[in-house]
């Protein structure tokens, strides 16, 4: 068994990554169309010089032009260039509206707009990044054919549809698949599911997306999840992923990859879930789960990843929940009990006291409202550890989940849960066993 | 003119900048050198009193003596003694009953008095870790002292 592991493109800071632990490490990259259109020389060369076999998917993003215009605008409130640029790309009905209004299904009823956006949106994941590497110096120095520089798959332009708005927006995203099933015909053609939590909780939403998507003859499926946090998800929420998966991957003839995906459904696609899933996207800082309108960040904070729970923890935590259980007593505990990935071993080293390099911080002056603080922000290089601890860790969990028995992988999410309740409390690792009984039920 | 019914009440309410300013007062007076505002690990120590190698973390709060206990929670990691100064009316029960268990001290700022007094003296915390105290002892040796 095998689980497709796919990163997420986010900054070209990022680069580095997809070719870490290993440059065959992961499947392929999936870029957002903005990006695309706005960086498509750098995201060329990106594919063609870092990553082990250039394959990736470009998502549209044709959800963004449907929310309010607030979140596709910059702080002057004119729509953002690399928005502008796929709206420019994607022609009518969102060059008109993109900045100005929301587009809605009605936008799409009028003679041929949708066959002609549709075509349009194709057009520009085809050729937006294979015509530049075609042209590019490097490939004069690779052994890639046009086949091999076009994306793995095209994805038919899609819609973010909520229990309120899942009858509206199916109905213009099935003809968008049906439009995009006749165009696409040398390439493989994704359909892309994004829904609330409430759709995919729901049995009757589920059925209606199902027999809306099946009848085509997709080659497999984006699933994206608004905001799905696996570690504080329902049982209704997790089920109901596990069986949309199940459902449009038609015994295991189609692929279908979670676009925000966290061990839960690297497990799904596994052994334990009985590959549910063929894929897993997350990107090189976390992005496990994703809300489809975008929120701002906060201060950044060290976090670690702690693999017998399967969750990025503030440093601080981290420390103290090993602390308590000893853990940070020899580099033997450690090694033993916390992570022995070649990260770890490389900053612990032989003193474990070199712990503290993940929560290596610079301080600095910040103006609030009652005065200056000072705030403790994470070095470069302490957000290069735990990142690289983080890969290192994602890299061993996907071949895990595709290698190990079940029982193995059941008794790791046993160990996780009784091993860290005493020091960091049920609500923290509840989620092991949740998982566990979801995938075993299904 | 209307006589106030109580002392407590004639006393006046102070703000948490003033009851910070009256504990490091109060610290010093006792021979603690005092910092304020010390980053920890992406938290704040309100005050940090030292006297020779000894390092006391203190969180001071109006009111919220669970927010308190929380950032404690972090402290333990650094601090040889762990505090909470509060400025309520009286000690609540949920604090000296928590305090008691974590090992924790407790100050308690008597508005009659406008001064700080110990209610829970804390204990030499066995939490600490070592490679983490040396870290943040040379982040805490570039914060001036107050006042």
């Amino acid at each position: 068994m095998h689980i497709d592991h796919w990163m997420m493109f986010g900054t070209f800071a990022e680069q580095d990554h997809f070719a870490y632990p290993s440059k065959d490490a992961y499947r392929g990259v999936v870029i957002n169309a903005n990006m695309a259109a706005h960086a498509s020389e750098g995201l060329a060369a990106f594919l063609l010089e870092k990553t082990a076999n250039h394959t990736y998917i470009i998502d549209p993003l044709t959800h963004s032009f449907q929310h309010d215009p607030y979140y596709i605008s910059g702080k002057d409130r004119e729509l953002k260039s690399s928005i502008a640029a796929i709206a420019e790309s994607y022609g009518s009905p969102v060059r008109e509206t993109a900045g100005q209004r929301p587009i809605t299904p009605a936008d799409f009823k009028k003679g041929s707009v949708l066959e002609d956006f549709v075509t349009r949106c194709l057009t520009f994941q085809s050729s937006t990044l294979s015509q530049i590497m075609k042209e590019s110096d490097a490939i004069k120095y690779l052994e890639a054919t046009d086949q091999d520089l076009h994306p793995y798959a095209l994805v038919a332009p899609y819609f973010f549809m909520t229990e309120a708005t899942l009858d509206a927006w199916l109905e213009v995203a099935k003809r968008a698949a049906d439009v995009a099933r006749r165009t696409v015909k040398s390439s493989k053609l994704f359909i892309s599911v994004v829904i609330s939590r409430g759709v995919v909780a729901d049995r009757d939403h589920r059925k209606k997306l199902v027999d809306a998507f099946n009848p085509i003859e997709a080659d497999g499926f984006l699933i994206w999840v608004d905001d799905l946090n696996e570690h504080q998800a329902s049982s209704w929420e997790l089920t109901g992923l596990l069986e949309l998966a199940r459902a449009l991957r038609k015994d295991g003839r189609r692929e279908v990859i979670n676009l925000h995906g966290g061990y839960f459904s690297v497990l799904a696609a596994g052994v334990l879930g009985k590959s549910a899933m063929s894929g897993v996207t997350h990107g090189p800082e976390f992005g496990e789960f994703r809300s489809v309108v975008p929120v701002g960040g906060g201060i950044p904070i060290a976090r670690y990843y702690v693999p017998a729970i399967h969750s990025r923890i503030r440093y601080r935590d981290a420390l103290r929940f090993f602390n308590r259980k000893g853990w940070l007593g020899s580099t033997k505990a450690f090694f033993q009990n916390v992570c022995d990935c070649s990260e770890c071993k490389q900053t612990v080293g032989g003193d474990v006291g070199n712990f503290v390099k993940f929560g290596d911080s610079e301080t600095k002056d910040v103006r609030r409202a009652g005065g200056v603080v000072r705030i403790d922000f994470p070095k470069t290089e302490t957000k290069l550890r735990c990142l690289r601890h983080y890969l290192q860790r994602k890299f061993l969990e996907y071949r895990f989940a595709a290698t190990a028995s079940e029982k193995q992988i059941v008794d790791d999410l046993e160990l996780g849960r009784t091993e860290l309740e005493e020091v960091m409390g049920l609500d923290a690792v509840a989620h092991l066993a949740l998982w566990k009984k979801t995938l075993l039920k299904s | 003119m209307k006589k106030p019914p109580n002392n407590e009440t004639c006393s006046q309410a102070v703000s948490e900048s003033e009851l910070v300013r009256l504990l490091t007062q109060m610290l010093r007076d006792e021979g603690y050198r005092v910092r304020l505002e010390v980053s920890n690990m992406g938290q704040s120590v309100d005050l940090v009193a030292t006297q020779g190698r000894w390092v006391t973390a203190i969180e001071a709060k109006l009111s919220d003596w669970r927010r308190a206990l929380v950032q404690c929670r972090t402290h333990e990691s650094v601090a040889d003694y762990v505090c909470v100064a509060i400025g309520s009316l009286s000690v609540p029960s949920g604090l000296f009953k928590a305090a008691h268990e974590l090992g924790y001290g407790v100050l308690h700022f008597k508005r009659t008095e406008a001064k700080f007094k110990w209610e829970v003296r804390p204990r030499l915390n066995s939490k600490l870790w070592k490679p983490q105290r040396r870290y943040w002892s040379r982040a805490l040796r570039r914060v001036p002292y107050a006042y």
